[in-house]
């Protein structure tokens, strides 16, 4: 049995004049201990995706089946919807500034999602500064009680990992963990989720729009495109036979540092909204690629 | 061999605040029709010095001379006639724009301001040029950019730049902010526009791989230092500096096999 | 390095895209209210503009026999104690009101405008004279004023709008500075100065454009409060005096009797509640409308 199983999922926002759908029907499996990789530029609805397997957005209204290691989570009341985050799956965001509260300690943060199940507070504070050390945080135990505007982007984000993680839990969704952060402290990052992964046996579904990242970590991509599945697959299969032109053309779209630079990059054909002809906005819009943003602005 | 289009010598600049300083001693030419990459991670300085050499920013002390003329210290009337000569393209396509202004008013602009055309009609065939030169069309005239995606409005605003007909185009991160599809586009049009216009470009940006594109010579900077300088294939193919060599090799290649032979080289 | 999710006030007013995160937990009221406030605003204006032409009877005549006559057929909010007929009084005092409130906001709106756009471009130096000018007016509650300027002109609707006037202005003044700062930043000045654009081209065709959406919506919510400050000072005696129908000192002129004619204080005291009410509904519905990164709620 799948851990995360996926089925038919359609996410809906509420619009101007009522209620539009992102995605449209989403299907996917994640097996314990697996990465897959959900890949889309933006409006592609991976993010979209991502809230709603934890029920983020309040507003957004949910059809179809998400089923993690058995239970179904589109139902759940909100009780055990909490128990379910942090334990059951861990979440890891794009911007580790929005994510952290400001005015709590680092360490205050970590040792949350234990401290709220019952662990001990010092029981707590020692698994957080073993976790944080684990990440690379020299002089772990001083640096726990420091705020996060202490800390660096790469810090920070390493400080989100550890909070998303802590709770020990089985699947872990990484929402562009990465992007905010400068190459080097990127590849760190990376390293660090896919030690983290396989000492624990964690799966990591892995969101981005970052081609590069996605080759060396995951085994399998679903490649998302408009709220829609255009191609699902191995990670050798996808990135040395992609069979739709859509990846084909986002493979072909990427500058490489090992290319002939005289090959001109390859153009993305046009969809059912074509790339340019509306703002191909963050899928939380609730405007549908393509239309206009007709909202006015005041006289 | 003739002189070099932009000559920037000695740039230094602090910020009040800060420890240390943004741009430290930065120095290197441009010539005519050559792009420059000047890549770096966050802090490196090299937002700063594009500004700088824009004259968007005063630096404390340098020189930065554009076809001989000292930007540094020029105002008023020959600011002005100095900045015909170089315009900027900014990251981020969403607030570079001044979102109460029509299309056409945007590209316009520059010619109003530096007289370049006399009447309104001239102005507008001479609009309609520019947007057909960036792969728009005269129905964009009227709309506003809150209307475009992403990769549209840093097409408007490379139109607006080229309005001026600059011989240096100053880019700053300008296609970080885009997706994939769009970012392959504004790249192949920054190539063609180089090509057609002869233009000199000082391209920043942190991916290495989109200034591998790009640029025929490549600045690394670190901590408001350039750490290394040469040409393009060079510097990727063989660097000297360490902190190139680990820029480079933090990297990642979108081909899975070359990740994996990395991988255990490294563990090696 | 800087993905489109970029919070900062410039960028909302740009109508940058919402970062998902930025919607969660806001609520919308019911349309319906949000229409009947917005009716009962222009229905409130409406009155103050027509509002003595309709007036059954002249409300500064005193008619002493019929004091506080309660609501009846000839007088349908009742008399007060001087005879008067409320309705009328009520509908004539509408303009006395909203006129104080709309030019005590007309001119702190352009003084704040003034004096928060030069602070913010003119300099350091300036910046901190005139934000120190600011700090006085702030200091200084409106009362205070009131009463001394009464003290010293005798009271009058007159010397509490200027009483209003020289403590409201700061508020915008500060207001300004505040977003004409963030705006001459923005990236679309930048890219405006290097087109080689002058500095009266600049601030007027790129800056204050982009900055004063927030005041259309925030004199919109201080109608209410401005009103209500003059009807209190009227209600305390340091505004406009009897025999003027200003709504504030009909309730101070009805407060004594109150066991005797309820009405005379129940309906000017109505109309500031809803008016009050209204407009601050409807400066509400105003904001969330223009607030690019509310769409859709």
């Amino acid at each position: 049995m799948s851990l995360l199983r996926i089925s038919d999922l359609r996410v809906s926002y509420p619009g101007p004049s009522g209620p539009v759908e992102v995605l449209h029907g989403l299907d996917l499996d994640v097996e314990a201990g697996a990465r897959v990789a959900l890949v889309g530029e933006s409006g592609s609805g991976k993010s979209v995706a991502a809230r709603a397997i934890l029920r983020l957005d309040t507003d957004a209204a949910l059809a179809g089946s998400i089923r993690l290691s058995g239970t179904e989570l589109t139902g759940l009341p909100a009780k055990r919807l909490r128990a379910v985050r942090g334990s059951g799956a861990g979440l890891v965001f794009q911007d580790p500034l929005a994510a952290l509260n400001p005015v709590r300690t680092i360490g205050w943060q970590i040792m949350q999602p234990l401290v709220i199940r019952g662990v001990r507070r010092s029981e707590a504070r020692r698994r957080g500064i073993e976790l944080l050390g684990r990440l690379g945080v020299r002089d772990a135990g001083h640096r726990f009680d420091d705020y996060p505007h202490e800390f660096s982007g790469g810090m920070r984000q390493r400080a989100v990992i550890a909070i998303a993680v802590i709770a020990e839990p089985k699947l872990l969704i990484a929402d562009e963990p990465t992007t905010a952060l400068d190459v080097r402290v990127q590849a760190q990052v990376l390293e660090l989720l896919s030690g983290l992964a396989d000492e624990r046996h964690m799966a990591v579904l892995l969101i981005t729009h970052d081609l590069g990242i996605v080759a060396s970590f995951a085994e399998s991509v679903v490649v998302l495109r408009h709220g829609r599945v255009v191609e699902r697959g191995l990670t050798d299969d996808i990135y040395y036979r992609p069979a739709h032109p859509y990846t084909r053309g986002l493979l072909g779209a990427v500058p490489r540092i090992d290319a002939d630079p005289s090959v001109r990059l390859a153009t993305v054909p046009p969809g059912t909204a074509a790339a340019d002809a509306g703002p191909g906005d963050d899928p939380g819009q609730p405007e549908m690629p393509g239309e206009k943003q007709n909202e006015t602005e005041s006289p | 061999m003739s002189e070099p289009l932009l000559s920037v010598t000695g740039l230094v600049k602090s910020y009040p605040g800060q420890r240390a300083r943004s741009v430290d001693e930065v120095s290197f030419t441009i010539g005519r029709g050559e792009v420059l990459g000047l890549v770096g991670e966050s802090g490196s300085g090299k937002s700063t010095t594009a500004r700088c050499v824009a004259a968007l920013v005063r630096p404390d002390s340098g020189s930065v001379l554009l076809d001989g003329q000292e930007v540094t210290r020029a105002r008023g009337r020959e600011l002005r006639a100095l900045r015909a000569r170089m315009q900027m393209v900014f990251q981020d396509p969403y607030s570079s724009l001044n979102p109460r202004m029509t299309v056409e008013a945007l590209v316009g602009e520059g010619l109003i301001v530096q007289r370049i055309e006399c009447t309104a009609s001239a102005r507008r065939s001479r609009v309609i040029e520019l947007l057909e030169l960036v792969g728009l069309s005269a129905d964009h005239l009227g709309r506003y950019p809150r209307s475009f995606s992403g990769g549209q409005r840093q097409r408007i605003a490379i139109a607006r730049a080229l309005a001026v007909s600059p011989e240096l185009l100053i880019c700053d991160e300008p296609v970080s902010s885009l997706d994939v599809s769009m970012q392959a586009q504004v790249l192949n049009l920054f190539r063609d526009l180089r090509e057609r216009l002869g233009l000199s470009m000082l391209f920043i940006a942190h991916d290495l791989a989109v200034v591998r594109y790009i640029c025929d010579r490549v600045a690394v900077m670190e901590h408001g230092r350039i750490v290394e300088l040469g040409h393009r294939d060079q510097v990727y193919a063989a660097p000297v500096h360490p902190y190139t060599r680990a820029l480079l090799d933090a990297v990642p290649l979108p081909d899975p096999r070359a990740e994996r032979a990395r991988r255990a080289a490294q563990s090696a | 390095m800087t993905g489109p999710g970029a919070t900062s006030l410039t960028a909302r007013l740009l109508g940058r895209p919402a970062p998902l995160t930025a919607r969660a937990g806001s609520r919308r009221r019911s349309p319906v209210i949000e229409r009947v406030a917005v009716a009962v605003v222009l229905f409130v204006v409406l009155i103050a503009i027509i509002g003595p032409w309709l007036a059954p009877q002249d409300p500064y005549l005193v008619n002493l026999p019929d004091s506080l006559q309660p609501p009846s057929m000839a007088h349908w909010f009742g008399t007060d104690v001087n005879g008067r007929d409320i309705l009328s009084r009520v509908l004539t005092g509408a303009r006395t009101t909203l006129s104080a409130t709309f030019i005590v906001l007309a001119v702190t709106t352009a003084i704040g405008i003034l004096i928060g756009t030069a602070a913010a471009l003119a300099g350091r130096v300036a910046d901190e004279i005139l934000m120190r000018v600011c700090d006085v007016g702030l200091a200084l509650p409106p009362i205070v004023l009131a009463l001394g300027l009464a003290a010293a002109l005798g009271p009058s609707l007159t010397s509490a709008v200027i009483a209003m006037i020289a403590t409201w202005w700061p508020g915008y003044a500060r207001l300004v500075r505040t977003v004409v700062t963030e705006t001459r930043d923005a990236e679309f000045v930048e890219g405006a100065r290097m087109l080689g654009v002058g500095r009266a081209r600049l601030i007027f065709r790129h800056i204050l454009p982009n900055s004063l959406n927030i005041m259309y919506v925030q004199v919109t919510l201080d109608v209410a409060a401005v009103m209500l400050v003059i009807s209190g000072l009227s209600f305390v005696g340091v505004g406009a005096q009897v025999p003027s129908a200003e709504w504030g000192a009909m309730i101070a002129a009805a407060a004594n009797n109150v066991q005797n004619g309820w009405w005379a204080l129940l309906f000017p005291g109505l109309a500031i509640a809803l008016t009050a009410v209204a407009f601050n509904i409807a400066g509400d519905w105003l904001r969330v409308r223009t607030d690019p990164t509310l769409r859709g709620r």
